[in-house]
Parts: C-alpha cells; sequence; structure tokens
C-alpha cells in the first residue's frame, strides 16, 4: 500500500486541484502573518470554518464515504472537550501546557473507545438506520451524565478552565488559528489517504451494497468500526481543540446538537464523499450563519433556511456542490475517491 | 405497595404519549422504511397548533382534536408530494433519513421564530381533576391521553385490517414491489400511511397540550422517546407500538421513583442501545421483518 502517490501517474486535473489546495492551504497557513487574526473578526470566522471543516470531514469519512449516518458526533465533539478540560483540570497527565499536545492527543482517544463500545453492536447489524438510531441515543446518554457528574464534571455549570490558564500567557487567537487550520488539514489528509487506499475502496464497496461486498471477502464490521473510530477520533481533537477557545465546556455547548446538525448539512451541501465538499460546505454554511445574524430583520432566520437548504440540495443536488462541478465536464472526470493503489 | 402501583399508573399514563408517537413512526416506516426523525417535532408544532386555537379563537383543546388531526393528515400529504415522494422510491434511505433530519431542524426552529423559546402549556380547569381511590391518584387529563392513544391505535388499526387501501398498506409493508406489481398504486399507499403518520401527530399534538408544557427542543428529544418505543415494542403493528410505549413510560417512572429524575434519559437510552443490539425485533415484532429489510 502505497501512501504518497506517483506524481507522474496522476491526471492533468488532479495536479491542478492540488495545486489549487496546495495554493489555498498556504493563504490560509500563512494569513496570521499578515493580518491580524487576534482582533479581526475573520481570526474568529475561519477558526470555527476550520473547526466545523473538521467535524463534517470526519462525518464524511463514516456517513459520506461508508454511507452509515451517525448521528452521535454530538457525543464524540462533547466527549474529546471534556476528556481534554477534565485532564487538564485535575492535572493527570501533569504536563498542562497552553494547547497541550498530550490532551489534546487523548481527547481523541475516548471518543475512539466509546465508538468501538457503541459500534461494536449497532455496526454488526445489517440495518443502516440501527446504527443511526443507536448513536443519536448516544449524545444524550453522555450529556445527562456529564450534567449528573456532580462535582467531578462540574454538572451542568461545566467547568471553567481560564484559571488553569498559565499566568504569563498572552492569549493570542493566533495559536488557536493555527491549531485549529492544522488539525482540519490533519484530518483532510488522513481522510483523503484512508479513502484513497485500499481501505477506502472496501468503505465504498460496503456503502455501495453491504452484503455483495461481504460475500467479496471484505470484512464488513472491521472496516466499518475502523471508519466510525477514526471518525470519531478527529471529531473529539476538534472538541478539545474548541475548548480551548471556550474556556468553559458545559454539557448545554459541547454536547448541543448543533455539533451534530450543522455538520452534517455542511457536507451533505459541499458533496457526501468528497475530499472537498466539507471544506465548501463549512465555509458557505459558517459564513451563512455568521453574518446572517447581522442582517437586520433577519436575526435568527438562518437555521430556518438552513434547513430548506439541505431539502433542497438532497432533493435536487444529492451530490452538492462539489458534485456541481463534476456534472458539467461529467466525461472528463472520474473523481479523485476510490483510486486503488498498486 | 400503593406507591409502586401508582409509579406503575403514572407509567403508563406517560408512555400512552410516546405509544401515539411510535405509531405513527411504525407506519411510516412499515411503506416507506425510514424512520421518521422528524415525527416528535410534528407532535411539538400541532401542540403549538393547538394552543393557538386555544389561545386566539378559545377553541377547547379537545375539539381542536377535530382540527388538528385533518390538518395534520393534510399536512402530510403535502409534505409527502412535495418532499418525500421522489426520495421512498429511492434503494438510498439516507436521502430520506437525511431530509428528514432537514425537516425537523427547519420546523423545529420556525416554531423558534414564531413562538419563541420560552416554554408554553394550556392552563384549563380540567388539569386540576383527579380521580383518587385505593390510595391511588389519576389525573384525569392524563386519563384522557391514554383514551385518545387507544382509540388512535384502535381506528388505525381497524383501517388497516378493515379497508382496501388498509390492506394495500399492509400489503405494502410486506413487499413493496409484489405490491406494485398487483397494480396498487404504491406512491397513493405511501403518501396516505405517511398521512395517517402525521395525523398521529396530531393526535399526539392534542395530547401535549393538554398535559405537558413544551417548548420547540421538546421534539427532539420526544422523537428519541418514540425511537425506544418503537424498538421495544417491534416495528409492524400498531399496537405493539403502542405497548412499547407503554413500557417505556413504565420504565421512565420507575427509573424516575428509584433512581433520580436526572437519569431518566440515560436509563431510556441505555434500554434502547440494549433492546437494539440484542433484541433487535422488540418484544412484539415478527422476526422476518427485520431479516428481509
Amino acid at each position: 500500500m502505497k501512501v504518497i502517490p506517483d506524481v507522474r501517474k496522476l491526471g492533468k486535473r488532479k495536479l491542478i486541484w492540488a495545486g489549487i489546495a496546495l495554493v489555498a492551504a498556504v493563504f490560509l497557513g500563512t494569513l496570521p502573518f499578515f493580518y491580524d487574526v487576534h482582533s479581526g473578526q475573520w481570526g474568529y470566522v475561519l477558526f470555527m470554518v476550520f473547526i466545523y471543516a473538521t467535524v463534517s470531514q470526519a462525518w464524511n469519512l463514516i456517513g459520506g464515504y461508508t454511507g452509515q449516518i451517525s448521528l452521535g458526533q454530538n457525543a464524540f465533539f462533547g466527549l474529546g472537550a471534556f476528556t481534554m478540560a477534565l485532564l487538564w483540570v485535575y492535572d493527570v497527565t501533569k504536563t498542562g501546557y497552553w494547547f497541550d499536545p498530550v490532551l489534546i492527543i487523548l481527547g481523541g482517544v475516548t471518543p475512539v473507545i466509546l465508538a468501538i463500545l457503541v459500534g461494536l453492536p449497532l455496526l454488526s447489524r445489517l440495518r443502516g438506520d440501527y446504527f443511526s438510531f443507536g448513536t443519536l441515543g448516544v449524545g444524550m446518554i453522555l450529556s445527562v451524565l456529564f450534567l449528573n457528574g456532580g462535582g467531578f464534571t462540574g454538572g451542568g455549570e461545566g467547568k471553567l478552565l481560564i484559571k488553569y490558564v498559565p499566568d504569563d500567557l498572552v492569549i493570542n487567537l493566533r495559536t488557536h488559528y493555527w491549531a485549529a487550520f492544522g488539525v482540519a488539514v490533519l484530518t483532510t489528509l488522513i481522510v483523503y489517504f484512508m479513502t484513497t487506499s485500499r481501505l477506502g475502496l472496501a468503505l465504498k464497496a460496503i456503502r455501495e451494497d453491504e452484503v455483495s461486498a461481504a460475500s467479496h471477502g471484505v470484512n464488513v464490521l472491521k472496516y466499518k468500526i475502523i471508519a466510525f473510530a477514526v471518525s470519531a477520533a478527529l471529531t473529539g481533537v476538534a472538541g478539545a481543540i474548541y475548548t480551548y477557545y471556550l474556556l468553559h465546556p458545559m454539557p448545554m455547548n459541547v454536547f448541543s446538537q448543533n455539533w451534530l446538525f450543522l455538520p452534517i448539512m455542511m457536507t451533505v451541501l459541499g458533496g457526501t464523499g468528497t475530499i472537498i465538499g466539507p471544506w465548501i460546505g463549512a465555509f458557505v454554511l459558517y459564513l451563512i450563519a455568521y453574518y446572517a445574524d447581522t442582517l437586520p430583520g433577519f436575526e435568527g432566520w438562518y437555521p430556518v433556511v438552513l434547513g430548506v437548504i439541505i431539502i433542497l440540495v438532497m432533493l435536487f443536488l444529492p451530490s452538492g456542490i462539489a458534485g456541481l462541478g463534476e456534472k458539467i465536464p461529467h466525461r472528463l472526470t472520474r473523481g479523485f475517491v476510490g483510486r486503488r493503489s498498486k | 405497595m400503593g406507591s409502586f402501583a401508582q409509579v406503575f399508573i403514572n407509567g403508563i399514563l406517560l408512555g400512552s404519549m410516546y405509544g401515539i408517537a411510535a405509531a405513527g413512526l411504525s407506519l411510516i416506516f412499515g411503506t416507506m422504511r425510514i424512520i421518521f426523525i422528524a415525527q416528535g417535532t410534528m407532535i411539538v408544532f400541532f401542540a403549538y397548533v393547538v394552543y393557538w386555537c386555544f389561545q386566539k379563537a378559545g377553541i377547547d383543546p379537545y375539539l381542536s382534536l377535530f382540527i388538528a388531526v385533518p390538518l395534520a393528515f393534510a399536512v402530510g400529504l403535502g409534505m409527502f408530494y412535495l418532499v418525500f415522494r421522489k426520495a421512498a422510491a429511492l434503494e438510498d434511505k439516507n436521502v430520506s433519513l437525511l431530509i428528514a433530519v432537514g425537516l425537523m431542524y427547519l420546523v423545529e426552529n420556525l416554531m423558534l421564530k414564531v413562538w419563541s423559546a420560552n416554554p408554553r402549556g394550556l392552563k384549563l380547569d380540567i388539569q386540576g381533576v383527579v380521580i383518587a381511590g385505593w390510595g391511588l391518584r389519576i389525573s384525569v387529563v392524563r386519563l384522557i391521553l391514554l383514551g385518545i392513544a387507544l382509540v388512535s391505535a384502535l381506528v388505525v388499526s381497524l383501517f388497516l385490517k378493515r379497508t382496501r387501501l388498509g390492506t394495500a398498506v399492509r400489503a405494502a409493508s410486506e413487499d413493496m414491489e409484489a405490491t406494485t406489481l398487483q397494480g396498487i398504486n404504491s406512491v397513493w399507499v405511501c403518501a396516505v400511511s405517511f398521512a395517517i403518520g402525521i395525523a398521529l401527530a396530531g393526535a399526539a399534538g392534542v395530547g401535549m397540550a393538554t398535559v405537558y408544557s413544551f417548548d420547540y427542543k421538546f421534539g427532539f428529544t420526544f422523537a428519541l422517546k418514540a425511537l425506544v418505543a418503537l424498538a421495544l415494542g417491534g416495528i409492524g403493528n400498531v399496537f405493539g407500538a403502542l405497548a412499547g410505549g407503554l413500557i417505556l413510560g413504565v420504565i421512565e417512572q420507575l427509573a424516575s421513583y428509584y433512581i433520580g429524575m436526572n437519569w431518566i434519559e440515560a436509563v431510556s437510552y441505555g434500554v434502547f442501545l440494549l433492546v437494539l443490539a440484542f433484541l433487535p425485533q422488540g418484544l412484539f415484532g415478527k422476526r422476518g421483518l427485520i431479516k428481509k429489510v
């Protein structure tokens, strides 16, 4: 299994795409050098876009590529957030740096454990909707557990992290920006390489026809669990990063339904099962959500619009915005997912 | 013992709401093979309609049953033809599922905009009336709600058993392809069963408006409860779903009495996960149905 694709074998179109992605990545990555992300509003907006892009991309892996509609992403997001926060508060790892990599990684580990625990009974069924609705309850159970955790989890009030921030630290959104950007890019790369490898072929086979995949020797349960666990881990890491911004994780906000529904809508709008889709969706929907509220007389209406958008997209454009570009030069393209590596 | 019986009865009364919602889900699932996640949100929507009928026009909530249920039926038909007709015919059920998610998000936020986030509830004289005896106390509005649930289940099951269209719906839930081959209009069958499912949401909305105080977010929790009830009762028959709802109500009341109010949600979803994992056909469901789809 080769990880780095051979440049000479790539088509012209793929090179163009890679070039565009590289330019965009360099632009976004170096933005803090020539733009003050701390006081300018674009810093915050892009930070949130990166967080949403990460969570959307993670959902895309399980929902888009594997075809298992997970409705439990908010559980992983919140669990990642609380794992990070509680480990920090109780100083379990004795590290306690600002943006401590150990805590952020551990914030991705606990969701994996949860995903395996939940995934084993639910994903072993043939029926996809059992998985959907089983996972739907997980977010609820977890938020109830954290609400009733008493002093240990802080109950409904959560934990105030601001007092654990190192004294000599000047908080600059630049750190958040880069951390979120790094995680979003890393997530995209992980999903890209997972889905273009043999593993991705297995996942796509499962999405298209589970029974047929199983009869061709694909270990369906194993691959579904892997996709679900990776998705959970990435979502948890996003939750941990977001908590460094929030500094006050409460069950109400980190287990919020928004962390479940918005990423799904973003992926669907951008294009499920495409690598660029979650990014497009995160940009478009977050900008709508952010700026629609500033329009006079329109405050609070944007979720209604988002609901209409997702229904319209599902009805008329099931492959999303990313699919739009592929519809026009239909003959020229074959999509860049599911390529078998030799 | 007195308190146990009381808790048990409270559970049955609470569960009747879950039962109606689950019966609607079961009906929609039967023909369209999707679990309509927006059901709870629709119930809350019709609860608001009943609330408005009472506040704006002074219509008695129980009389508005005759407004809410036909309205819900019409809304269901409209919704099916506008949104679900194409998706219902697709093999890929994820499309319908995601449309339902979008619909739930849309209706939920519409209610937030129109009726604000404050919890609403009707204040009726009848709510204070309690039947007491043998050391038990039963609230009359809740008893009426149980009555509504039983009557709706009975009506739906009579429709399914005694009418031609009902027979077609049952045939469609056994095997959609064979039904179409018999010359039955499968789109119309799907539309009717979807509309009846939403009509049941209308009936449940009346119950919710008269008994509980509700807000726009309540629907999501409620849809989950209906799902748990459906999983417990087993997909496939209306009374099974109703029984699942009653059982869930009893479980929740017992949990709240013996463990604590705050743990209700965790207990009911715990039950849900256990049922999905170990008893996927539910208590009263047909075993074959799960294997087939």
